[in-house]
């Protein structure tokens, strides 16, 4: 599975341009802690959050995550989409809340 | 291979920049041929040490050394210095600030997590400032083969 079959759905808007679109998604890890994030998701997890600020970009690239969902309609602004740009992190918007978007994703097989 | 040395200063509250020993180092461990899990392991560790200078504290600096036997990190900064270190490494203990809880930090996981991660962990403190030495012992499983 990558970043781009999770897109055909209409569940999800890409914010980001089209880098990273064949990340491979191994896995979800959903927190709004960076130091819960730091700890336990793995390379290769979507991460998903209603956390929108730089760091959580910083995680994501260290990590080697393959991209990150805000849920719940979550305001994402324009430094911070600049950026995954930069670091080549696809960046997906929902308007589902978090525990909805993982038995979405979970249907899709991940 | 050539032992690597770095020297990296940080600012009190530069949110936007934090992350970037952690970033610059795991580049170099990766360029070492060394494995995914000994990287990321690494990585945590410093990221979590460099958050706290950037925090809690009024600004420092980290040297980063590494040879074929260890990875070498020490951060240290200006103060306030950690009030009890016992509570400090307590899972969940912070004081951490509105701001920094608002940018996500602040889940008290941070000392905790760099204790599990690393080979060895001294942390000294006082109110001219805090000390962190964290090693990370390099063996040949740590290479990818
Ligand atoms: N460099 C530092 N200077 C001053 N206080 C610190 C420093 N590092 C850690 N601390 C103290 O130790 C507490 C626990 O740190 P940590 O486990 O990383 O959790 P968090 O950073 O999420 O609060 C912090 O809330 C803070 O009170
Ligand atoms: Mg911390």
């Amino acid at each position: 599975m990558k970043v781009k079959d999770i897109l055909s759905s209409n569940t999800f808007e890409l914010i980001t341009d089209k880098s990273g679109l064949n990340n491979k998604i191994i896995g979800i890890f959903a927190s709004d802690l960076l130091s819960h994030v730091m700890g336990n998701a793995s390379e290769s997890n979507i991460l998903i959050t209603v956390l929108s600020n730089i760091n959580v970009l910083g995680v994501a690239s260290l990590l080697d995550l393959s991209c990150v969902i805000f849920s719940h309609n979550i305001k994402v602004n324009d430094e911070i989409v600049n950026k995954a740009n930069e670091l080549n992190i696809p960046l997906l918007k929902t308007k589902l809340p978090t525990v909805e978007t993982i038995l979405i994703l979970s249907k899709m097989g991940i | 291979m050539e032992s690597y040395s770095r020297e990296f200063k940080i600012q009190k509250n530069d949110i936007g920049n934090a992350g970037t020993v952690a970033s610059l180092t795991k580049r170099e461990l990766k360029r070492r041929g060394l494995t995914r899990d000994f990287v990321k392991t690494v990585t945590i560790g410093i990221y979590e040490a460099e958050i706290n200078v950037v925090i809690h504290s009024y600004g420092g600096y980290c040297v980063v050394k590494i040879n074929d036997d260890i990875v070498d990190v020490i951060f240290q900064d200006i103060g306030p210095g950690i009030e009890c270190i016992d509570s400090a490494l307590t899972p969940g203990f912070s004081t951490a600030s509105h701001y920094a809880i608002e940018n996500g930090f602040g889940a008290g996981m941070g000392l905790p997590n760099i204790q599990s991660v690393s080979d060895e962990m001294k942390l000294t403190s006082s109110k001219e400032g805090t000390r962190l030495h964290m090693k990370f012992n390099i063996d040949g499983d740590c290479y990818e083969s």
